[in-house]
């Protein structure tokens, strides 16, 4: 056996660079907007405190070989999260955070109990050298990582954690913290070790009907944030399908697809954020034609709302475009699945979009303050990039896909 | 394989960016809008006129880019040429019409945005030649589609419309979407056209041209996902619904359709999928036909007559004959002439009366008598009446159907849906043209100009094109633009001699007109209108339009079938919604109600453990110690045995 934790157990790839520069652009988004946005005085050093653990930790899991070190970055992130989410201290929230921290501290447990099986039966916690897989010991991780990067059946704890954290880190949350589980999942099962055609279809139907089921639960939702969190999770099925079925566009279009819905997650995070700021109502039966106050908001969610919907000039598009590719490759019917989540994920989204900025139902409109120009700076930034970025979607596509080895 | 620089850069590269160059610096720079619009529209006409000139001798095929296998392939021949050229040439005249039309009303600058995104993504279908790097323009237009249909007719809201549109064509886009995934996890990357035609051998290669169907015919509207056509008529602007649903979808439509079926699969060889679209293609057109019979706005009318006529491409092209298919092509670049003149014309006079209810209008022809020259010869056109263009093209398409009596016998049930399609076309048009131009007018009216001069020319452009395209159908149309871009050799059309017909045709005008003037003309009746003793007024008699044809409704069961529809019983939409919706509610409040269920379970189960754990604290020491002492004896008796 050799020693479970050493200090070269880091090691810079394709993968790596790339999550990482991503998950540090995503946090100083985030960090810019909580600047601007985070009045209240009290205990603020805390909020950035917990922002940087959860992007360093985020560094941390892309960047390491070793199981043992990524555990402990990813209960790092539990902790952030946990805080973060009971950053202000009423009870509700609390609430929500404890229940937040619990599940994924169980599902971590729970892991860690997989991690130390698969250390003894390899002696080794590097993942490229894990050869033998005990299938408790891929369950047991499963479970973790599907409580961390929100899947079915243990996607609970998103709901009330997205309703209780500041918008300027459920940005972050979005675009970091769900991301870990599956980076563990294509760090230590798709590198080639592992052969159970079994657990991937398992794995890519979960996500399937994760992505499907949560879509729909997206269509009759009317609270803002809650609507973000199902979409979140039907997001992040679409992801763990294309790790989870592999091969050429399977892992391209994964990563892709991290790219795009922490790009523009973050940013309808920051834009909900600005409404609920501009308008002191958290509720689509609340709001309407906001188009009026804020066009250029309205045009820059648009774009947004295109990138996770997968319309073209947007990264979104090409992201969704390889997962599928994948998915039928793999199976037809998996094919069909995906594109029936796509269908809900445009119904929701268009739902979303009409009854914030259009939709005439109300008989006069909400009193609303202008947004500041902070917050569409950033807004504006993000929507930006997965433009640029789908229009040159080769330049990230050719950097993941020379990365080799997988 | 020829470079086609112009001015330093490639001619293909010239029509995708230019627009949308051009346009997103208006958008900016909103003092110089019009200039670069001007820029956007001319220099695309151009751009386009040399590639369709260069196409009649050359074709293009380059490869810009591959990745992951992927060509990102350029491919023009002559059939890209015809279609470029016609999309840039409507364009240009719809953004003529939209200068006066469009000036000044809210969300300006952003129609413009639009209308150049559209046109840079429409030459963009075009121009690629291969399905993955088409899929990425046709996906381009749902975005542009939305932003169109955001600009509203004033005082209107057009954002359900736009909403129920998105999500028709997006979803339709996504059954596209896999279809071409299909086709390309099977035989690799597809471009087309492609050497040896792929046959329908597997239940796969059937099932993704299916799919590819769907997506062709909600982009050019017909049954069943047609229906964010009549419902945007109301709402979107006349100029919006001439270059949309009017003519862009049908030509891109008709292209896409003409691709899949013929230079990437066979659709000749295999009958069931004839079968299909010729189906598709006559009910489309009787049902639509009859349902526009019965509308009472002009707008609405217009767009179920544009869902109409799209079953006439979809029913050509099912036949598989040259003939017809060719006869398809025409009818569509027809239907673009004549629809954009019904559409536009109609937008004319809602520039004067600021309506477009049948029943308010009437009587106008005297008034707006160029509208009303450019609107009746598009009216017989599209009611296929001889000597123009419509008249020509359907007759190709009968005799396609008349030739495929060898190989299929049923043939004469589509041919009779077909003539009376036709019909009942004659029937609405004459309706229409009564309602607006015929007729007594109403008193408000009497004022009425003829519309201004950048919304009549347009229109009257395409009606000259109309009878020149009618006319002249063998040497210009056919002869010029659709037999060359056609990969197969087209049989001989018929007998009709268009020319020696015009002249008998003029020659039975004149004599008729002489026998008029004679006969009836010289003798009118009049009468006075007597009521219960009470004189009435002009209003109170006039008779207006709008009822023609009223008494179809008392037919059968039409009536209620009528009403069913109005109320959305026959709408796509409106079941995918349902659907939807229902599903959506099973995920929501069943399965993730159970899930959230179990967690609340587990939590109160670990709540009762521990208040049974606390029965034991009793806080007295007696008891304590009692416990200690047992747990002693219990690991004693561990370390025992």
């Amino acid at each position: 056996m050799t020693e479970m934790i050493g200090f070269a157990d880091f090691f810079l790839d394709r993968f790596g660079i790339f999550l990482s520069a991503l998950f540090v652009f995503i946090g100083v988004m985030s960090f810019i907007y909580a600047l601007s946005t985070v009045r209240e005085k009290g205990h603020r050093l805390e909020l950035y405190i917990m922002l940087l653990l959860i992007v360093g930790s985020g560094v941390g899991v892309a960047l390491t070989n070793n199981l043992l070190i990524m555990f402990i970055f990813w209960e790092l992130s539990t902790l952030a999260i946990w805080r973060t989410v009971g950053y202000y201290r009423e009870q509700d929230k609390i609430d929500a955070s404890s229940f937040t921290f619990l599940i994924n501290f169980a599902a971590a447990a729970v892991m860690l109990v997989g991690l130390i099986m698969l250390y003894l039966d390899n002696g080794t916690f590097n993942f490229f050298e894990i050869t033998v897989f005990n299938n408790t010991a891929v369950i047991f991780i499963l479970i973790g990582i599907l409580a961390k990067s929100v899947t079915i059946p243990m996607h609970v704890w998103l709901v009330p954690a997205y309703n209780a954290v500041p918008s300027a880190i459920g940005g972050s949350l979005a675009g970091i913290a769900e991301n870990l589980g599956v980076v563990l999942f294509l760090r230590l099962f798709t590198n080639g070790n592992y052969f159970d055609p079994t657990f991937f279809t398992t794995v890519a139907w979960i996500a399937v009907a994760s992505s499907i089921i949560m879509g729909g639960a997206a269509l009759l939702s009317n609270n803002l944030r809650t609507l973000l969190a199902y979409s979140t999770i039907s997001q992040v099925g679409f992801i763990l399908l294309g790790f989870a079925v592999g091969g050429q566009f399977g892992v391209a279009g994964g990563m892709l697809y991290i790219l795009a819905h922490a790009l523009a997650k973050s940013g309808l995070f920051y834009g909900v954020g600005m409404i609920e700021d501009a308008t002191g109502k958290d509720d689509l039966s609340g709001l309407c034609c906001l188009l009026k106050v804020s066009p250029t908001l309205g045009v820059l969610m648009a774009l947004l709302f295109g990138s996770i919907v997968g319309f073209f000039p947007m990264i979104g598009f090409w992201a969704k475009l390889w997962v599928i590719v994948s998915a039928v490759e793999y199976t037809a019917a998996l094919g069909i699945g995906a594109i029936i989540a796509a269908v809900f994920t445009l119904l929701y989204n268009a739902r979303f979009y009409h009854e914030l900025f259009f939709a005439k139902q109300l008989t006069r409109l909400p009193k609303a303050k202008r947004p500041g120009y902070a917050g569409l700076t950033i807004v504006f930034i993000l929507a930006l990039v997965s433009l640029l970025l789908g229009i040159f979607f080769y330049l990230p596509h050719t950097y993941i896909t020379g990365s080799g080895g997988y | 394989m020829q470079s086609m620089e112009l001015y330093g850069l490639e001619l293909y590269y010239w029509v995708l960016l230019l627009p949308i160059a051009c346009g997103l610096l208006g958008f900016l720079i909103n003092k110089l809008r019009s200039y670069f619009d001007f820029l956007a529209f001319v220099g695309t006409l151009y751009f386009a006129v040399h590639i369709f000139v260069r196409t009649r001798t050359e074709v293009v095929s380059e490869v810009i880019g591959t990745i992951a296998g992927i060509d990102f392939r350029i491919f023009l021949d002559g059939m890209a040429g015809f279609i470029l050229l016609f999309i840039a040439i409507f364009a240009f005249l719809i953004w003529l019409y939209s200068l006066r039309s469009m000036s000044r009303v809210p969300r300006e600058r952003v129609y413009y945005l639009y209308l150049t995104l559209t046109l840079s993504a429409a030459n963009g279908v075009v121009v690629a030649g291969n399905l993955v790097f088409l899929l990425i323009f046709w996906n381009v237009l749902v975005f542009s589609l939305y932003g169109l249909f955001q600009v509203s007719r004033t005082g209107m809201d057009s954002s359900h419309a736009a909403r129920k549109a998105v999500t028709i064509i997006g979803v339709s886009d996504y059954v596209l979407m896999l279809g071409i995934v299909l086709l390309f996890v099977q035989i690799g990357n597809v471009n087309f056209p492609v050497e040896h035609k792929i046959l329908f051998t597997s239940p796969w290669l059937t099932a993704s041209f299916i799919l590819m169907l769907v997506g062709g015919l909600a982009k050019l509207g017909t049954m069943p996902l047609h229906t964010w056509i009549p419902e945007s008529a109301k709402v979107v602007p006349a100029s919006t619904l001439a270059f949309i649903p009017g003519s862009l979808d049908k030509l891109l439509g008709v292209y896409f359709l003409f691709r899949i079926s013929y230079h990437i699969f066979d659709i000749s060889s295999f009958m069931p999928l004839r079968i299909l679209l010729m189906v598709i293609g006559a009910v489309t057109i009787v049902v639509m036909a009859i349902a526009a019979l019965l509308q009472k706005d002009a707008q609405r009318l217009l767009a179920f007559s544009t869902v109409s006529q799209a079953g006439y491409m979809v029913l050509g092209l099912g036949t598989g004959m040259p003939i017809a298919i060719a006869g398809a092509l025409f009818h569509m670049l027809n239907n673009t002439l004549f629809k954009s003149i019904l559409f536009l014309s109609t937008g004319a006079v809602e520039s004067r009366t600021k309506t477009t209810e049948l029943d308010a209008l009437g009587g106008l022809g005297a008034k707006m008598p160029f509208t009303l020259f450019s609107f009746f010869v598009a009216a017989l056109a599209i009611s296929g009446v001889p000597p123009l263009n419509g008249f020509f093209s359907k007759w190709m398409i009968y005799q396609g159907l008349i030739e495929m009596g060898n190989e299929f016998s049923l043939w004469f049930i589509f041919l009779i849906c077909a003539m009376f399609g036709s019909i009942l076309t004659l029937a609405y048009s004459m309706k229409l043209v009564h309602a607006v131009f015929l007729g007594e007018r109403a008193k408000k009216f009497n004022k009425v100009r003829e519309a201004r001069f950048e919304l009549v020319v347009p229109s009257f452009l395409f009606a000259v094109a109309c009878i020149v395209f009618g006319i002249f159908a063998r040497e210009l149309p056919l002869g010029q633009l659709i037999i060359p871009s056609l990969s197969f050799p087209v049989g001989e059309i018929g007998f009709w001699i268009p020319g020696l017909a015009t002249i008998l045709i003029i020659v039975g005008l004149i004599i008729g007109l002489v026998i008029f003037l004679l006969g009836t003309a010289a003798r009118p009746r009049t009468s006075s209108v007597f009521v219960g003793g009470e004189v009435l007024g002009d209003e109170e008699g006039r008779m207006t339009g709008d009822n023609f044809y009223s008494s179809l409704r008392s037919f059968g069961m039409l009536d209620k079938t009528l009403n069913f529809s109005e109320g959305g019983a026959f709408d796509f939409y409106n079941y995918l919604r349902g659907a939807a919706a229902g599903f959506a509610a099973v995920f929501k409040n069943v399965i993730n109600r159970l899930v959230v269920v179990m967690y609340q379970s587990i939590g109160k189960l670990i709540r009762s453990l521990g208040t049974l754990t606390s029965f034991l604290h009793t806080g007295e020491l007696y008891n304590y110690v009692g416990w200690v002492f047992i747990g002693g004896i219990v690991i004693l008796l561990l370390l025992v045995f």
